[in-house]
């Protein structure tokens, strides 16, 4: 700290003694120091997601062809009408939220304020519904119903791992014996190298042992078998894990819609994940909660202890500290573990590409997946490219969305 | 008061049981944890019969697994390719962000902020945006590179990543503050900026440099995408992309399959347990998922 001080002082006696030249060499030094990463970054990282535009705008198979303009995503969502209206009851999600949180959040504004945010809602949700339902029927179903699977991966994953990684730190952070041992076992699925993990949850989660020995069970169905629970097809079953669980009643639940002359269906996307997403889900919680335990328990030693014992000699129990202090504070910490989360998420390739199989056909397809086959396997690099500029929009909203509705929570104390 | 306390606390029978469940809930977690590392090693040390039938724990231990997957599906090939591509990336990316992140912390120049507040905006950029621009540059579509198209080259796998803004950050972070008396006392011998780097910033700043070390050779050890589509022959393939292949023609031989995946994860672990404060804290501390 001392030393800090000093060198601080320090400072403006060392730029008033520096002259002309010398400041002219020093810029040099710099610009030479900085040279190396500002050339690499700015080849591998910035122009290319400029030629990646560029690049869409083009009929581009292995080589260049001719010019399209926006010919890729008008192809992609099908109707700009539908998109427009899709995202626009999107923002209006966003107005309905700031009116309610905000503009309203008066006393005596309450009641129209309650009205007016119930009518954005209901627009919202219907300009949602067609825009989403049009761009389904005239677009690429293939490359929208690859963004739903994307947000079911994120959604499965980021929620589940971040509870389980608070409560388990939560828990580790008292006078535990053996701390660091939970702590370093926690945290080593997720210096395991991705990839080979995932090799591994490929047999844990196969539908039974072997080809050659049918009898036996793979180790998910051996957990299953213990539960007293049918053996599943976990990788190999691409449908969704509610119609596993609730099949007759969802049968049930579409006869008596069709009764009523109701002409939608609750099946395909809208029935959730299916059970060969949800197993790749599983590994992703697996991989990421240590992590997040190593991180909470960071923010819970930045926890100040007095608060603690304040509650306690008012009678606090260990529930009411956790939700009234250890939550609250520990906001900032979930709020940044969440968004790294969903950006990650929404990228997630390895894994998926590892795990899936073809008995699973396209259910366990996220974004990443199809732009790499459309690149890879396709050669379609225009459109790989136009396909992977949406999944860039979508992660900025989803990022601006969590920063609007997240961050009004998060409190600093 | 307090250590009068303890022992009278430790010793209640009701504050001790106050602890079985969140043990057990510990020990959950810890199991969860560790259960497919048991699976993998497991299975690699059995027979084809004993992988086929799925039994838990091999009769005696068949170590020429690990031989067979070494020799016969090319895993040594592979490990040596990655070891050489981790070790050449880390020692680029360590040169180049040591003197941006000291340029950045130590000099002011025109612009410097700009150009740092754009580099920490690459790190919002989607890998899955970039990867089909960089794949025509490596490629030579774009604009010529020395020695024509880079594929299947080990600068391939190397060059695009000698750079990150994470690491520059990260050590730009440490280099201010260290003390500028320092810095005043190596101009006083005579020393500039490069010698200062080298002789006093950079032995002080071990423990960053570490922590970026670690940081760069999970992310290198682990790449899987890029390898896929800049390597189309053994030559330079990386032991993920291996693995995965093997997989694919492993069939049934689970058990050397999982002798593999163990080749392909030890080095890792060994590294893991040998740092392990340093991968928890300076993970922690940075907050990346690397």
């Amino acid at each position: 700290m001392e030393k800090l001080q000093q060198g601080k002082a320090s400072r403006p006696a060392t730029r008033a003694v520096g002259r002309t030249g010398h400041r002219f060499g020093e810029k040099l030094t710099a610009y030479l120091f900085i040279l190396p990463s500002v050339f690499l970054i700015a080849v591998f990282g910035l122009f290319p997601i400029g030629y990646a535009f560029y690049m869409s705008l083009f009929r581009w198979r292995i080589r260049k062809g001719g010019y399209i303009g926006f010919e890729h995503y008008s192809d992609l969502v099908g109707s700009w009408g539908a998109a427009l209206a899709f995202a626009v009851g999107l923002a209006a999600l966003l107005v309905a939220h700031w009116l309610w949180t905000s503009a309203f959040s008066r006393e005596g504004l309450r009641r129209w304020g309650r009205f007016i945010v119930a009518l954005v809602l209901t627009a919202a949700g219907v300009a949602i519904a067609l825009g989403w339902s049009t761009m389904m029927r005239e677009g690429s179903e293939e490359f929208l119903a690859s963004l739903v699977r994307t947000l079911f991966y994120a959604l499965g994953t980021i929620p589940v791992q971040i509870a389980l990684a608070l409560v388990l730190a939560t828990l580790l952070f008292q006078k535990i014996r053996g701390k660091e041992g939970f702590r370093m076992i926690y945290f080593l699925p997720y210096v395991t190298p991705q990839v080979a993990a995932a090799v591994v949850f490929a047999q844990l989660f196969s539908p039974r042992g072997s080809s050659l020995a049918p009898g036996s069970l793979s180790p998910a169905n051996q957990v299953l078998a213990f539960l007293g629970i049918e053996p599943q097809r976990w990788l190999f079953e691409p449908r969704p894990l509610l119609e596993l669980l609730f099949g007759e009643q969802i049968t049930a639940f579409n006869g008596w819609l069709a009764s009523l002359g109701v002409a939608w269906q609750l099946d395909g996307l809208w029935l959730g994940p299916s059970l060969a997403l949800v197993s790749i889900i599983i590994f992703g919680v697996w991989t990421y909660t240590g992590l997040n335990v190593v991180i909470f328990l960071a923010g819970l030693g930045g926890i100040p202890g007095e608060l603690y014992e304040a509650a306690e000699i008012d009678g606090a129990n260990s529930r009411q500290k956790f939700w009234s202090i250890t939550v609250p504070l520990l906001s900032p910490v979930t709020y940044y573990l969440t968004l790294l989360g969903f950006i990650g998420s929404l990228q997630a390739f390895s894994q998926l590409y590892v795990m899936r199989t073809p008995f699973a056909r396209d259910t366990v397809d996220t974004a990443s997946i199809l732009i790499f086959d459309t690149f890879y396997k396709a050669s379609n690099f225009s459109l790989a490219a136009a396909q992977s500029f949406l999944l860039f929009f979508v992660i900025l909203f989803v990022t601006i969305t969590q920063q609007r509705v997240m961050g009004k929570q998060v409190f600093y104390g | 008061m307090a250590s009068a306390r303890r022992p009278t606390d430790w010793g209640t029978v009701g504050y001790r049981l106050r602890y079985v469940p969140v043990y057990l809930l510990l020990l959950f977690g810890a199991v969860v944890a560790v259960t497919p590392f048991f699976y993998m090693v497991s299975t690699s040390l059995m027979t084809l019969g004993e992988a086929l039938t799925r039994t838990w724990v091999p009769q005696s231990p068949q170590w020429s697994n690990y031989v067979r997957a070494w020799n016969q599906a090319e895993f040594a090939q592979y490990f040596m390719n990655s070891v050489i591509i981790t070790g050449t990336t880390i020692a680029g990316l360590l040169v180049t962000s040591t003197l941006a992140a000291y340029a950045f912390a130590r000099i002011e120049f025109p612009a410097r902020d700009l150009i740092f507040t754009m580099l920490l905006a690459t790190l919002m950029i989607p890998e899955t945006v970039t990867f089909i621009p960089q794949f025509l540059i490596i490629r030579g579509d774009i604009f010529p590179l020395p020695g024509g198209s880079w594929i299947n080259t080990l600068q391939a796998l190397t060059v695009p990543f000698m750079a990150n803004a994470v690491s520059i950050f990260l050590l730009r972070q440490f280099f201010a503050r260290i003390p500028f008396d320092l810095w005043d006392a190596a101009r006083m011998d005579g020393a500039g900026h490069l010698r200062f780097l080298v002789s006093v910033v950079v032995p002080m700043s071990k423990p960053v440099m570490l922590t970026v070390t670690l940081l760069a050779f999970i992310t290198s050890w682990n790449a899987f995408l890029w390898p896929i589509l800049v390597t189309t022959n053994p030559t330079w393939r990386p032991l993920m992309v291996g693995l995965y292949n093997f997989m694919g023609v492993a069939g049934p031989e689970t058990h050397l399959l999982m002798a593999g995946a163990m080749i392909t994860i030890l080095p890792v672990l060994v590294l893991y347990f040998v740092a392990q404060k340093q991968f928890t804290e300076g993970i922690a501390t940075s907050g990346l998922k690397g």
